[in-house]
């Protein structure tokens, strides 16, 4: 369950010693060095219209009781995209002791903006230098007295991934945590002209009835002002002395402008690299420069040729990964759980509810219903969060946006949506759980209904089973085909109409790094009880609901009002209509429920389909099963990461669409 | 001769349309001034066919608009220049005092000052000082898009359409005067793989297409 930033960042303060924030950028091992200092208790926090959530944990070591906060990866803290604002906003109400920054050694000047940054907001700093073997590798050795020096902070080396330096690490946090208070007031950094004029507003900022937050020194104020930070130049707009403030900041700012030919934000972001890269220059130096073999074997990934290759092979992998290996896992897991499950479920509920209709009704909710979410969830889900977490972590995944990416383009997407198509046709709710990758909700949106247009393993087997009837290879390759010209299709519309255009693409780009599998197991645990949590409750539900209106026997009453649209317009026998239903629950139920229904309704030679459905019907059926509304598990998804209204909006269109395309496929097939 | 707050907008609006067209909310935020008395400004000078207005309500300079900017321009850097260089000025005061004495400089003082400071090809920010004629020596520049793999180039400006975009790039290093290597051009014409100083990133096109570059030297 998600909590309030405030309250659980409270509810930590409360109860610990301490409290440390870990920032840094993306990708410098800041997560490692979380799943490191503690362990599974962690509570997530976000801000209310946030989609960025914020890790809150309570550690404890030598005796001391830490409250960790970790920040999202960021290049900068601020305003201007949610992470960078969830960053700052949860160090300012957070108010912690110590700011540990992660830095990596191997890109030092980028890496130290967000260290001068923090010191320009005043808080204490702990340096993490980490990755120093990689920075090693390359011929880089770093200084780290002199780097502490220069920043006026203590300066740790450390090896995330392998734990080096990280107790040396706390325990450094813990003493600058203890003299907290007693920190000299940091020297003028910036070119004198800009400190100045820092100096110059500083000198303004005299009561604290100025509508900003308390704990930040005056200087930082002035840098926010000057850097024309929107959030303190609106909250400085309640106050009068704010808004002289901010008259004032628009003076100075001009004046920097004027001096140094660029607007201020632009202007001070020059001063902190100015100052990062002299740094940088004090502290390091490259005794040769030897470009190492994962760096090489990077870089085939990212040439267009190799590239390419690479990335077919990878693909498939993955498809074939998750479609064989999926499906015999699950499988497998559906014949375990009927051999041992399944049977003592029966017995307790029989034990509490008998024999009649409501104990069979409990049984779709406590047998199916669980083995639907775990069936889906352990071979699909489990393995998928796995091989993504493998190929973010050792850095493939940006590899395969910047190939795809011109291509994703046509639908308003980036290239890393590809990964999340391809994950789809193993399952749609880990492949849309993934979309959180994607930066926009504009994205988020036209990911999600492509996703769910993707045939799942699932609609796999019903359309393989179905067509086998058929016989040939060819009807299910035509249906493959339509869906993918549908998903072309629907993916270039809605890049027409929805609002905004879709977003400018910058990543950070770096080469192969071995991953932690300490950090990959946590991570995959972590977005696997989060599925859990989210598709259980409603699968639960959706079955109980469902089992009840078969178990009653209401089902065969639905058929009357649904015989126009099945009957009239696909052409279908009623049967095939409610078995439609059903398959909402879990895809593959459509076509055992159909042969039950049929057996039932036919008797024993309606087990096979030719008996009541011409090779026609069964195409039109495997196709309308495809392509209509997902399955609730994914209804559940699509509306915890989207919203309840785009879920529903979402599985109406797809069952408007398969409604469309199943009616003209049965005229069009009647012709030939 | 124009009037002294002619030359202060002529100027501002010289400096402020080499990163593109200009709104009259960004003029008046540059020289500090309301909007109210920018724009009664603004109509004063597309009366005097110094400045104009194109069709989205962006202000431009005209031909003679240009010329009479690029007077006072080289007016101010030339005595940036003299306070630095023969007064000792720091060049942030320098800066101040220039914005003075550029209002009143005849044509035969600032002629002498060229003379004596040898005729000067930038003020001490590194900006060029345009000649009597008014032209100004330029490195060619050309959208990062258009580099090819392995071409190297320093960003001259950055489109400023988007002040948040403009900003996120400058965290990343990705600000004018930077040096640039493009590495790789994704395929289809796909994105850029660009390195800066340690940093790599992947860049859309669309994007690279706002950042203009030139010959690195």
């Amino acid at each position: 369950m998600s909590l309030s930033c405030c309250g659980a960042i409270d509810k930590i303060k409360g109860e610990t010693d301490f409290t440390f924030a870990l920032a840094g950028n993306p990708n410098v091992g800041k997560s490692t060095l979380f799943n490191h200092l503690t362990g599974m208790g962690v509570m997530t926090a976000n801000y209310p219209g946030k989609t960025v959530e914020l890790n809150i944990a309570v550690t404890n070591f030598e005796g001391h009781r830490i409250g960790i906060i970790d920040l999202p990866g960021t290049y900068a803290i601020g305003g201007v995209s949610e992470d960078q604002w969830v960053a700052r906003q949860a160090v300012i109400d957070g108010d912690p002791d110590v700011v540990i920054v992660m830095v990596d050694a191997t890109n030092l000047v980028r890496n130290l903006y967000i260290v001068l940054q923090f010191l320009d907001l005043g808080f204490p700093l702990v340096l993490a230098l980490n990755l120093i073997d990689q920075a090693e590798k390359k011929g880089l050795t770093t200084d780290t007295d002199r780097l502490a020096i220069s920043l006026g902070v203590p300066v740790v080396p450390t090896v995330a991934t392998r734990g080096q330096g990280l107790d040396t690490l706390m325990a450094t946090a813990i003493e600058v945590a203890r003299d907290r208070g007693k920190q000299p007031a940091h020297a003028t950094r910036y070119d004198e002209d800009i400190e100045q004029l820092i100096r110059e507003l500083g000198a303004g900022i005299k009561t604290a009835d100025n509508g900003f937050p308390h704990n930040l020194s005056s200087r930082a104020l002035s840098i926010l002002l000057l850097e024309k930070d929107d959030e303190f130049i609106n909250a400085a707009g309640e106050t009068a002395e704010g808004r002289s403030l901010v008259a004032q900041a628009g003076r100075l700012s001009a004046q920097i402008e004027a001096m140094h030919g660029k607007p201020s934000p632009v202007s001070l972001a020059r001063e902190r690299y100015g100052l990062a890269g002299v740094i940088t220059q004090e502290v390091q130096t490259l005794s040769r420069r030897e470009v190492p073999l994962s760096e090489k074997l990077w870089r085939s990934t990212t040439a267009p040729f190799s590239g390419l290759v690479i990335l077919g092979g990878v693909l498939t992998g993955l498809f074939a990964f998750l479609f064989f290996v999926g499906s015999w896992l699950s499988n497998q897991f559906t014949y375990i759980w009927s051999l041992t499950a399944s049977p003592v479920i029966d017995s307790v509920i029989r034990f509490v509810a008998g024999t009649g209709v409501v104990a069979h009704i409990l049984n779709w909710g406590f047998d199916a219903g669980i083995l639907a979410t775990l069936g889906i969830g352990i071979p699909y889900v489990l393995t998928f969060y796995f091989l993504l977490a493998l190929l973010e972590d050792t850095g493939y995944l940006n590899s395969v946006a910047f190939l795809t990416d011109r291509i994703m383009h046509k639908f308003g997407l980036h290239g890393r949506a590809i990964i999340l198509m391809i994950a789809g046709a193993g399952c749609s709710v880990p492949a849309i759980i993934g979309t959180r990758v994607l930066t926009t909700e504009r994205e988020r949106v036209v990911a999600s209904t492509l996703i769910t247009l993707v045939p799942c393993s699932a609609r796999t087997a019903v359309i393989i089973g179905a067509l086998a009837f058929v016989g040939g290879w060819q009807p299910a390759a035509a249906i493959f085909a339509i869906v993918l010209l549908l998903i072309v299709a629907v993916g270039m519309a809605l890049n027409k109409l929805l609002p905004n255009q879709p977003g400018g693409l910058v990543m950070e780009m770096f080469p192969f790094r071995l991953p932690s599998l300490l950090s990959m197991s946590k991570k995959t645990w972590f977005r696997f009880k989060h599925f859990i949590t989210a598709a259980m409750p409603i699968v639960f539900v959706g079955s109980i609901v469902l089992g009840a209106v078969y178990e009653t026997g209401y089902i065969w009453k639905l058929s009357a009002p649904m015989a126009p649209l099945v009957e009239g317009w696909l052409g279908l026998p009623a049967v095939a209509g409610l078995t439609l239903l059903f398959a909402v629950l879990r895809k593959e139920l459509a076509l055992q429920l159909l042969v039950t229904l049929a057996v039932v309704k036919y008797g024993p030679e309606g087990r096979n389909l030719l008996h009541f459905m011409t090779a026609n019907q069964l195409f039109v059926y495997a196709l309308v099963t495809t392509i209509y509304i997902p399955c609730v598990a994914t209804i559940a998804i699509l509306a915890r990461e989207l919203s309840w209204k785009k879920a529903v909006s979402i599985s109406a269109f797809t069952v408007g669409l398969a409604i469309l395309v199943g009616g003209i496929a049965t005229r069009l097939l009647a012709v030939f | 001769m124009n009037s002294r707050a002619t030359e202060e907008y002529l100027e501002a609006l010289y400096k402020l349309s080499e990163a593109g067209p200009v709104r009259q909310a960004r003029l008046a935020e540059h020289l500090g001034l309301s909007q109210a008395a920018t724009a009664e400004m603004v109509k004063k000078l597309i009366l005097a066919k110094l400045a104009k207005r194109d069709k989205t309500g962006s202000i431009g300079l005209t031909k003679s608009g240009t010329k009479a900017a690029l007077e006072t321009v080289r007016k101010h850097r030339l005595s940036e220049r003299f306070l630095t260089d023969i007064l000792g000025l720091p060049w942030e005061k320098a800066h101040e005092e220039a914005c003075k004495l550029e209002h009143v400089l005849s044509p035969e003082v600032e002629d002498g000052l060229d003379r004596l400071l040898n005729n000067p090809k930038s003020c001490p920010h590194g900006y060029p000082i345009p000649d009597k004629e008014g032209v100004i020596t330029t490195l060619p520049t050309r959208p990062l898009s258009d580099l090819g793999p392995d071409e190297k180039a320093v960003i001259a400006l950055v489109s400023e359409d988007d002040p948040e975009m403009l900003k996120y790039l400058a965290t990343l290093g990705l600000m004018p005067d930077v040096e640039i290597v493009v590495e790789e051009i994704g395929p289809f014409r796909g994105p850029l793989l660009i390195q800066v100083g340690a940093a790599r990133y992947a860049l859309g096109r669309d994007l690279a297409s706002k950042i203009m570059v030139r010959e690195s030297a």
